[in-house]
């Protein structure tokens, strides 16, 4: 009975590696489906996963507008204190004083693309890109300031 | 018809002609050596290339395609790279011994080359006790690991050198066995003589079930041989850097890294030839026409072809099957291949007594 | 001087060097790698003598094997990597002395044999007479019988080591 168990075991090994080899078999001979991305010659027509993200960005609609509140939601969220959101107050037509935000500073050199501040965000103001292509000569280049110059906030968003 | 034995007798003839007899041997010696040794980086070069060509493939990616066409060139440009940096002896390293392993490996590879059969007629040395002489050869490349393990000082190159010395050591039980397995089916310990014994079908087709077993033992022990995948945990590099070769960088890393290879090359030239033929041709029992055919196809064709055949399986091996842990690399030698290889060798030296084979 | 004594002599010298390195070195590795060196010399000089086989098992057995595990015996004991402690001066004289009379011994046998030129033809090695030899009865110049008598010995020190490295606490009742 032992030996019965014995030579059951090595042919089921055996056949165990078999399989495996079978597999990686298939993947030789079918090098069509490679996976590998021959960046930079394909830079143009890469294409990235949905769920990639390079950095934190705020769009701006044609009017130079964007929905960020100045909540700061997002630098409470960040762990890693990659935003800092400076405000301002700005006068309404109406003479009253209202909380808007001067910058919105974020370093990317910390920022660990976390996703948490666009989560937190209650007004969908920031978002993650896909650029990726981050590298440059000079570390002050990375503090980004993501509204830009003298735009506003967008109407109806409170 | 041009064939390396032919080109072989009339270099001899022409330096006995010329020169007188102690001068001839030095001579051929020479040759000898220079081939051996560009066949070496030849070698290097080729299977380094179809190593990483061939993980990539498995692995669905591209591998080296920057360097040359198709990245063919990728392995020169590394010799050159690792030829032109500095080597390294660490200050608490035995110096002596750390420099010389390198090139006990190196030597051990090299002799391991002499009695190999390329092609028809063409041995470096037809030694009577060609397969002996080759198992007993490849024992002493397991002092080369220790000693470079040892005089490195460092604990993951110890540490290597232990589990590499090892598997070794048992791995050759029954990697003797299985070639002891053609050995008594031929009668002869020359390479040339059994190659010669399977001029009507290779031992592979003639030897039914027990020389499919040694086969296979002789696949997977000279794996555990050459240190590679399944069996790589001398240098496994998630637990031990890179094993015994960690102190090691530019050319003496380069002569481990060669002698593997070519480790690599001589175990399947042995496995091709015991097996698979050597360099005889296919041949079916008595179909003269068909045989006829193939006697065409150049010898030292169809050694390279068989031996690049057995190192794709290899190399397949290495990129399917992940590293074996020490407990159960000795649980397959001691408890599975060595039990099996021994009652494989009384079934075979009965079917030898019995005449049962082809 | 023909090639062949030149290498008779670069064998005798790399035995006897490694030989002499091998026991007045203060590193225990290497004093077991100069061991190894000289082995290998012996191998050489075997395959020299055109005595293949035995070459080939003066390899397996004492390079593979015995070198093996004597490296692996000073892997596993500990301060192997230190130097050993200089000899005293009258046990280097001792064994100065036992070796001397050895080779005295070995010499005295050597020169008062006489060589008889050329016996036989060069043993045939090949794998049949091999087995032959080995499993043949003693009157058909078979060796079997030694043979078996050294391997009681080898079990006998198996046995043993065995016993030794049990050390079983008796099983309590
Ligand atoms: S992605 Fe994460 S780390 Fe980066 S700014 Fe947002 S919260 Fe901070
Ligand atoms: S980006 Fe969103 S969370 Fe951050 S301050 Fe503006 S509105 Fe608030």
């Amino acid at each position: 009975m032992y030996l019965v168990n014995y030579i059951k075991e090595v042919l089921s090994a055996l056949r165990s590696l078999l399989i495996g080899m079978r597999r990686t078999l298939f993947y030789f001979t079918h090098h069509k489906e490679i996976i590998t991305e021959q960046y930079p010659d394909n830079r143009a027509t890469l294409k990235l996963a949905d769920r990639f993200k390079g950095e934190v960005v705020m769009p701006h609609n044609e009017n130079n507008e964007h929905r960020c509140t100045g909540c700061t939601a997002c630098e409470l969220a960040c762990p890693n204190g990659t935003i800092k959101v400076i405000t301002k107050f700005d006068i309404t037509p109406e003479g009253k004083k209202k909380k808007a935000i001067d910058k919105l500073v974020y370093h990317l050199e910390l920022c660990t693309m976390c996703n948490l501040c666009v989560y937190a965000c209650p007004s969908d103001a920031i978002k993650m890109a896909q650029t990726f292509e981050h590298s440059v000569f000079d570390r002050n280049q990375l503090t980004k300031v993501l509204n830009f110059p003298d735009s506003k906030i967008m109407d109806g968003v409170e | 018809m041009w064939s390396i034995s032919k080109i072989a007798s009339l270099v001899h003839e022409w330096l006995s002609n010329t020169f007188s007899a102690t001068w001839v041997t030095v001579f051929e010696m020479v040759i000898a050596g220079v081939l051996v040794i560009s066949l070496f980086a030849v070698l290097g070069l080729i299977l380094v290339m179809m190593e990483r060509k061939v993980s990539a493939w498995i692995q669905i990616r591209l591998g080296p395609n920057r360097v040359g066409p198709k990245g063919m060139f990728q392995s020169a440009a590394d010799t050159v790279k690792l030829l032109v940096k500095e080597g390294m002896t660490p200050n608490g390293a035995d110096k002596l011994l750390f420099n010389v392993a390198p090139f006990l490996a190196i030597v051990v590879s090299m002799l391991l080359m002499a009695p190999l059969a390329f092609a028809k007629d063409f041995t470096l040395w037809d030694i009577n006790i060609g397969v002996l002489y080759v198992s007993a050869i490849s024992s002493v490349s397991v002092i080369s690991i220790l000693m470079a393990g040892w005089a490195s000082n460092n604990k993951y190159s110890l540490m290597g050198a232990m589990r590499s010395g090892a598997q070794i050591v048992s791995y050759e039980l029954s990697a003797g066995l299985s070639i002891m397995a053609i050995v008594v089916l031929t009668g002869s310990l020359n390479f040339n003589d059994i190659i010669l014994s399977q001029a009507d079908g290779w031992w592979i087709f003639k030897g039914h079930l027990p020389i499919w077993i040694a086969f296979i033992v002789f696949l997977i022990a000279v794996t555990a041989e050459t240190n590679r995948a399944p069996f790589d945990l001398a240098e496994a590099e998630s637990e031990l850097t890179a094993g015994f070769h960690t102190e090691y960088s530019g050319m003496k890393f380069a002569l481990f890294f060669l002698a593997e290879y070519v480790n690599v090359f001589i175990v399947c030239a042995i496995g091709a030839t015991l097996f698979l033929g050597g360099w005889m041709p296919f041949h079916i029992g008595h179909w003269d026409g068909f045989n006829h055919i193939m006697d065409f196809i150049p010898s030292s064709l169809w050694f390279f072809g068989k031996t690049f055949f057995l190192i794709f399986l290899i190399m397949w091996f290495r990129w399917s099957f992940p590293r074996l842990r020490i407990d159960q690399l000795l649980n397959l030698e001691w408890k599975y291949l060595l039990p099996i290889s021994m009652v494989n060798i009384l079934l075979v030296t009965a079917m030898a007594i019995l005449k049962w084979h082809f | 001087m023909s090639g062949s004594t030149i290498l008779f002599y670069m064998l005798a010298g790399l035995i006897l060097g490694s030989g002499l390195l091998s026991v007045t070195t203060r590193q225990l590795f290497r004093a077991a790698i100069y061991l190894l060196f000289s082995l290998i010399g012996m191998a050489g000089m075997y395959f020299w003598m055109e005595y293949d086989f035995i070459a080939a098992v003066q390899i397996v057995v004492y390079v593979g094997g015995i070198t093996v595990l004597i490296i692996f015996s000073i892997f596993l004991t500990q301060q192997a990597g230190e130097l050993l402690p200089q000899a005293k001066f009258s046990r280097s004289l001792f064994s100065a002395l036992a070796s001397f009379c050895a080779f005295a011994l070995v010499m005295i046998q050597i020169l008062g044999h006489t060589f008889p030129t050329k016996t036989a033809t060069t043993v045939d090695p090949n794998v049949k007479n091999i087995g032959y030899q080995m499993l043949g009865v003693n009157s058909g110049g078979g060796y079997a019988l030694p043979f078996e008598v050294v391997s009681m010995l080898l079990l006998a020190a198996l046995v043993g080591c065995i016993i030794i490295a049990l050390n079983q606490k008796p099983i309590k009742k």
